[in-house]
């Protein structure tokens, strides 16, 4: 699929964004207000986010100029998008605590201006200074917490600090706003299976992290068929399961989720296993109808492969 | 059977520019000036302040844990449970808790809810002040006779749509007065306006009736409506809710319905 300036170029991988930030002088030298289409301004908008990524910062500019002239400087989606205009174009450190201080500025006037909010805790995010990001985030999400970008970020940012049980909490939010997204429900289990790893003393709490992820793990796949990174971790949580299936303690039922049977676990670590190895060999091969997996992810999923078999 | 013999009227064929264009030009420029009035008029969607936007989102995070708790596992459902009933029942999102319990508030005294009842009038206003002047008008200056035969033939049933105005009994239900003219423009001019001043233009009043009428969902937070009394209701909706997981024997879904 070529790039296309109305998806939002953050989710496009490196090269597609260089590509769509050389087109801003084609699409830069139509005029502005000649006829109004509904893509026209998405179309700006997703040009001044590759433009930046690319280090345009020119022609971004140009992009900035014409979205203010349409909305005005006091739209609070203009307001960010020049925020973070300002933020690219900083030199140092000293410039990036002004930029800040002009949020706070802007902030004092209007508590409910969402983007600049947002675009604060980013910059805090990006100096550093993650606990004031983090503190942000939850005054935030205090007075408007059906926001899923921010819990999703919170989750982030508690997982950067290794504070695994309120990324998990922050991330089961995400769930409670959109129950479907299987990319949620694999990360989720991603961090469980992370939390069981680190929980060191073993046992009970650790049993259960694994329980939960491989079903979060499932749930994904059952969303998603062929879904490269759920069978990923579904495939390293039955490794360790069955590697560690000697000392598994007593399940109690208090309400968590318990393991299925070694019969179960054998059958899905089996299923797995086939899985990867089907989208690895199909996606190598480049068949028709597999491509789109990411190169590295297919990479990852080869090398866990080849790991299990020097291992059996 | 004898044929009915074909009813033929003579009129001043200058009708046809005196009195259907006029109309139908008068009621087009209308619509464009309306639409661009009520542009004019309409005031800038009033901006929330944090408390009211918090008071509003619990009670949609409420409603959605209530929704997708299925998602979650039975310990971080009964957590958020326990915690979101403790605070909707103490009042503690309320926008301003001394309030609570204080029954409904009167929406007229509610500055902010005068201003969207204001808002409504002034659409109704715009649309109710240029069409009683333009049928006064036809009224006043071509009420009384025919101006227009249709190309097809009707039915009986027609004759009080088309005729209005006009008392002749026998008269075959193609023949059409001015009024019934000016009718039919109110009701078909709906593509001209959509083609002139885009879709979501508010000359044509059938988009205004349909918005009356999809605007109801939206008064969940409207004026006249007691927060705290939606707090309790949510609470009581979630302490009853039995639980059960969409994880609950997902892998032998799995197992079953995926083969390699």
């Amino acid at each position: 699929m070529a790039p296309s300036l109305l998806y939002n170029p953050a989710k496009l991988p490196p090269s597609a964004a260089l590509q769509l930030a050389q087109q801003a002088p084609v699409v830069l030298q139509g005029s502005s207000s000649a006829s109004e289409t509904v893509d026209q301004w998405a179309t700006y908008e997703n040009l001044l986010l590759s433009c930046l990524r690319t280090g345009d910062d020119e022609a971004a500019a140009k992009c900035m100029d014409r979205l203010e002239a349409r909305f005005g400087a006091d739209n609070e989606r203009v307001m960010a998008l020049r925020g973070l205009l300002s933020e690219a174009q900083a030199q140092n450190n000293g410039e990036l605590e002004a930029v800040l201080k002009q949020y706070d500025a802007i902030l004092e006037g209007n508590s409910t201006n969402i983007p600049i909010t947002k675009r604060r805790i980013a910059l805090l995010r990006c100096m550093g200074r993650v606990s004031d990001a983090a503190s942000a985030l939850v005054q935030l999400l205090d007075f408007s917490p059906t926001d899923a970008e921010a819990w999703s970020e919170l989750s982030d940012l508690y997982f950067t600090q290794g504070l695994y049980s309120q990324a998990i909490y922050a991330l089961e939010e995400v769930l409670l706003l959109s129950p479907n997204a299987w990319n949620i429900h694999a990360r989720l289990g991603e961090l469980q299976y992370m939390a069981a790893t680190t929980s060191g003393n073993g046992g009970g709490s650790q049993q259960k992290y694994l329980a939960e992820a491989l079903k979060r793990f499932a749930r994904s796949i059952e969303l998603c068929d062929d879904y490269l990174r759920g069978y990923y971790g579904l495939k390293l949580v039955t490794t360790r399961l069955l590697k560690e299936q000697a000392k598994q303690a007593k399940q109690t039922d208090d309400g968590e989720f318990t393991l299925p049977d070694s019969k179960t676990i054998e059958r899905l670590d089996e299923l797995a296993t086939a899985k990867l190895s089907e989208i690895v060999r199909h996606s190598t091969l480049k068949d028709r109808g597999w491509r789109g997996y990411d190169e590295r992810e297919v990479a990852a999923a080869r090398e866990l492969l080849s790991q299990n078999g020097i291992e059996r | 059977m004898a044929q009915v013999p074909v009813q033929t009227i003579h009129r001043d064929p200058q009708l046809f520019y005196w009195i259907l264009f006029p109309i139908t030009i008068v009621m087009i420029l209308t619509g464009v000036l309306r639409h661009y009035a009520s542009v004019l008029m309409q005031s800038a969607p009033k901006k929330l302040d944090q408390k009211a936007i918090r008071e509003q989102r619990s009670l949609l995070h409420g409603i959605n844990v209530r929704g997708n708790f299925h998602a979650l596992s039975k310990k971080s459902f009964a957590t958020r449970r326990d915690a979101l009933v403790t605070a909707f029942e103490s009042g503690a999102y309320l926008k301003d808790p001394e309030r609570a319990g204080q029954g409904q508030p009167n929406p007229l005294s509610d500055p902010s809810s005068m201003e969207g009842m204001m808002g409504m009038m002034k659409n109704q206003m715009a649309m109710i002040i240029p069409n009683t002047l333009i049928m006064s008008w036809i009224n006043a200056f071509f009420s009384g006779y025919v101006i227009m035969k249709l190309p097809f033939p009707l039915t009986i049933k027609f004759k009080s749509m088309l005729q209005a105005g006009v008392m002749t009994k026998d008269m075959d239900p193609r023949w059409m007065s001015s009024i019934s003219w000016y009718f039919l423009c109110i009701f078909g001019l709906q593509s001209v306006f959509n083609f002139l001043l885009g879709s979501d233009n508010a000359a044509s009043q059938m988009a205004q009736q349909m918005g009356g009428m999809g605007a109801a969902p939206a008064q969940m937070f409207g004026p006249g409506v007691d927060p705290d009394k939606q707090f309790k209701a949510e609470a009581e909706n979630l302490a009853v809710i039995e639980h059960y997981s969409v994880l609950d024997d997902v892998e032998d879904r799995l197992l079953e319905g995926i083969t390699v």
